[in-house]
């Protein structure tokens, strides 16, 4: 048996092993507030952001709070650090990536979902007529 | 009208010159060469027939033609004329028309290229098949699409056309049939719109283009049974697209430090890493390429590696312009609709085929050249370099196929964190740096250790004397240190090497350029985006604060231009004022608040500062928000508010839509004194839901609100619903209120100019290289290889 192949098969195989473990643990599973609860894990949560209820900045801790209603329909206050994301009036969904802290869910990034963003709908055509 | 007819049909036209082409060059490259003047005329006519189309569409964006949906969907009349001229690339159809506007044009100089070097028919037969396969996106894909065609419902109507309409059509005026079209277009997303939309595309997708020469030259060297020469031809071209997408995609890092506002120059996002991948294979074969001009080996990994630098570009099209990301990406992609999706899939599969299968077929009778280099020897690390940065590629494309992989194992598709990519490639990048020293001083075939370590010295002494600095100034995680060492080491080496090179051919010294300018990238990164320093600072207008070493004083705000304002900061350090004007604006495109941020370029750092929000002046009136549960009591600045149950709700009205009232009751005390009984409402009416504010005294007389601000029930278990209760707490003559507050983020990022630094020594170091390469490619006797 030749020595190099063994070794580069032994380094081939390690590298495989580094990023297969690091793909597993960097995932972010999609759930629910629900899940996210029960399993206190860092989760990605879809849902829509609840327009009538209050979204405000906490200029003291830097977090934009808002209110979120998730596919199973559970409302939770949603804590995000840092400032409200860009085209967050625009979005139709929004995902959550974060954990449950006590009553809320403390988000580290939101990031939108626009509808069919950059392309015009029926209705924007109606407008520039 | 007939513009957008021609239009289509140049294309429809381009797409059958360009196919015809890629058919007689083959027959041409099978002892037909009569046909290859044919070819030639054939190719030109595609050329042609996408740049007049080209030119059409641009003079529909410059006319503002909104009867063109694409026109009308990312321009408007308001544009300045550079960024009017850039929302010919602003959507799908416009960038693959770019796409394949610079795959013709570089295919023109290919052919002449080529011809010279007797390898046209089967270079330019591969060529001629991609570009033809750009043109079909571009049929399928159509830039000249009408608007109502698109919105047939909403814009074709019968019948006569009133009068007051302000654009009209008519269609077919036998059966009064006639369409109306919008008189300004949508708008340039705000996020695009400034100088780097002008520039950073066009280099990304001239590098881009320029990928497809080597595979093209691959595939023509297997068709000719040439496993050696074709590799002279192509080397100029891989150089050249290393170095113009590298170009590309640090100054797509740019545009999102300076504007975006990512607070990085790179975010590992799918459009990012969807054009590193195919730049770093590009610059693996660029290094394995070395080893088999030098002794024959690994001919059938330059084969394989050229092929896949090309598949890698595709797949990087597939995907981040199919829709298959979705929602897992920081951009939207928008979903191009069925036949875009299988035409980039077949589209891969097809010139996957076509590479490998040739490759497979040819690779029984290559010749099997005996590894005659030891472990300690140029070759060998060449080749560890191009396998790490393999490697590195394979790593990426795996975290950026995440949602994919993910959708097919779990059925659900998720990201991977950034921190995916950092790990992986970190130990990756520790070991390309190094080799990109160690490489440079060993010999080829076999180096002596003894002379290899003398010469090593001064830059692993260097490297030492640098990383232990950094381990006493800056504490920090064993890798980083690891790759601080590596990359001084790389540095100095490199600059060691390059100077003795310089001296007996100084056309030769553009590798060792090349490598200064990455070690140099590296120790940016490391400074920049280890060591930078980051605060969330709150500016009350002219009131200064301290932070990071600055005096920052917020002085109001300037409007900057019709709608943007600019929030003026001054940054005092050492007697020294400079202003940063981050700018935050309302915009009607987006429907949202753009915020970008400024930045301080100093010689050793960059002051970045990024607009959070801006509060208006409070008045001394405090609130409270409280969330209760039944039975739940919260305190409230000197109240006590318990939540005791809630009031009836007239479901029937509910129901029929009627208006009703939502009702909570409330006890509240005031310190000890004997509570007192509230009932808070939300008014509920077909036109939504309004909190109704409820007027309070204290017991001294002054007043304070409630305001049931929301239910939140809880469908499970209906006694955990809560309640959001907002307190407005009595005037405190005590409390002032606050001016106008402006909050950023601020952060240092020390010796960002390496980055900027390295960037501009890499493209030199490539420049350099191309200008031998080409020199070397031209020379008739492929036996005087240097």
């Amino acid at each position: 048996m030749n020595v190099k192949i063994v070794v580069a098969a032994v380094v081939i195989a390690a590298g495989l092993m580094l990023g297969v473990m690091n793909f597993m643990e960097s995932n972010v599973e999609y759930a629910d507030f629900a899940t996210a609860e029960r399993s206190g894990r860092k989760v990605q949560v879809k849902g829509v952001w609840l327009r009538d209820q209050e979204s405000l900045f906490d200029s003291g801790k830097a977090q934009f709070i808002f209110y979120m209603k998730d596919d199973s329909e559970r409302v939770m206050k949603v804590v995000l650090e840092g400032a409200k994301p860009n085209n967050f009036e625009l979005a139709e969904s929004v995902v959550a990536k974060g954990r449950i802290e006590g009553d809320h869910f403390h988000a580290t990034e939101v990031l939108t979902k626009c509808p069919s963003k950059y392309e015009g709908d029926a209705e924007a055509v109606k407008k520039s007529l | 009208m007939t513009a957008g007819i021609v239009g289509a049909l140049l294309v429809k036209g381009a797409f059958l010159a360009a196919l015809g082409a890629a058919f007689f060059y083959y027959r041409g490259s099978l002892n037909r060469e009569s046909l290859v003047p044919l070819a030639r005329f054939s190719y030109h006519g595609a050329v042609i027939g996408l740049m007049s189309a080209s030119a059409i569409l641009l003079y529909l964006i410059l006319t503002h033609q909104f009867q063109y949906a694409y026109v009308w969907n990312y321009s408007s009349t308001d544009l300045p004329l550079p960024l009017l001229v850039s929302t010919f690339y602003a959507g799908q159809e416009g960038s693959f028309t770019l796409w394949a506007l610079f795959t013709a044009l570089i295919g023109v100089f290919l052919m002449q290229y080529s011809m010279k070097r007797e390898y046209e028919p089967q270079v330019m037969s591969i060529y001629s098949l991609i570009l033809s396969f750009l043109l079909l996106m571009l049929i399928v894909k159509n830039p000249f699409e009408f608007i109502w065609d698109r919105f047939p419902n909403d814009l074709i109507r019968t019948g006569p056309i009133p009068a007051g309409i302000g654009s009209y059509v008519v269609l077919d005026s036998v059966r009064s049939i006639w369409a109306q079209y919008p008189t300004e277009g949508k708008g340039l997303n705000p996020l695009l719109q400034n100088y780097w939309m002008v520039i950073h595309p066009q280099i990304l997708f001239i590098g881009f283009s320029a990928m497809a020469v080597p595979y093209a030259n691959a595939v023509a060297g297997l068709m000719r049974r040439d496993y050696t020469s074709w590799i002279r031809i192509a080397t100029p071209w891989l150089v050249f697209g290393a170095m113009v997408l590298g170009l590309g995609i640090i100054l797509g890092g740019y545009w999102a430090y300076e504007t975006l506002g990512w607070g990085g120059f790179w975010g590992w996002d799918p459009v990012e890493n969807s054009s590193l991948v195919p730049w770093l294979l590009c610059v693996a074969t660029i290094h394995t390429t070395l080893v088999q001009r030098k002794n024959g080996a690994y001919v059938r990994t330059n084969f394989a590696l050229s092929i896949l630098t090309f598949i890698a570009v595709l797949y990087s099209t597939f995907l981040t312009r199919s829709g298959v990301l979705g929602e897992t990406s920081v951009h939207s992609f928008v979903d191009p609709g069925m036949w875009v999706y299988w035409l980039l899939l077949g589209c891969i599969v097809l010139f996957a085929a076509v590479g490998f299968g040739f490759l497979w077929v040819r690779s029984r009778e290559m010749p099997s050249q005996p590894v005659q280099h030891s472990i300690f020897s140029r070759e060998f690390a060449l080749f560890l370099g191009a396998f790490a940065l393999a490697f590195m590629a394979i790593f990426v494309t795996i975290g950026t196929s995440s949602p994919i992989i993910t959708t097919i194992a779990k059925g659900k598709a998720s990201a991977v964190e950034m921190s995916y990519y950092v790990k992986t490639n970190l130990p990756l990048g520790i070991v390309v740096a190094f080799l990109s020293g160690l490489g440079q001083l060993l010999w080829w075939r076999h180096s002596h250790s003894g002379s290899v370590l003398r010469a090593m010295m001064p830059s692993l002494g260097l490297a030492a004397l640098a990383t232990i600095l950094l381990a006493i100034f800056a504490t920090e995680e064993l890798a980083i240190l690891l790759l601080a060492f590596c990359s001084v080491f790389s540095l100095v080496a490199n600059a060691q090497v390059g100077y003795g090179i310089y001296i007996g051919n100084p056309k030769f010294v553009g590798g060792s350029i090349a490598h200064i300018g990455l070690a140099l990238l590296f120790l940016g990164f490391i400074t920049s985006e280890r060591y930078d320093e980051q605060k969330t600072v709150t500016l009350e207008k002219d009131k200064p604060v301290e932070a990071l070493g600055y005096e920052m004083t917020y002085k109001g705000y300037v409007p900057v231009d019709r709608e943007r304002y600019g929030f003026l900061v001054e940054m005092k350090k050492d007697g020294k004022v400079h202003t940063v004007a981050p700018t935050m604006y309302y915009s009607e495109f987006t429907r949202g608040i753009m915020r970008h941020p400024d930045l301080m370029n100093l010689l050793t750092r960059d002051v970045y500062v990024a607009p959070l929000s801006l509060e208006e002046a409070t008045t001394g009136r405090r609130e409270h928000m409280l969330e209760l549960m039944k039975g739940e009591e919260g305190a409230a600045g000197e109240f006590k508010v318990r939540f005791t149950d809630f009031g009836d709700v007239d479901r029937m009205a509910m129901i029929e839509g009627r208006e009703f009232t939502i009702s909570a009751k409330l006890q509240i005390r005031e310190g000890n004194s004997r509570p007192k009984e509230a009932t808070v409402t939300i008014l509920g009416s077909p036109d939504g839901m309004k909190p109704v504010p409820v007027s309070m005294k204290t017991g001294d007389g002054r007043s304070y609100n409630l305001v049931l601000e929301r239910i939140m029930p809880d469908r499970e278990d209906p006694a955990r619903s809560k309640i959001a209760v907002k307190v407005v707490l009595p005037e405190d003559p005590s409390a002032r209120g606050t001016g106008e507050t402006l909050i950023v983020e601020a952060s240092v990022k020390p010796l960002i100019n390496l980055v900027w630094m390295g960037t501009v020594t890499l493209v030199i170091g490539f420049l350099l290289t191309i200008i031998r390469r080409v020199q070397e490619a031209w020379q008739v006797d492929p036996s005087q290889d240097p």
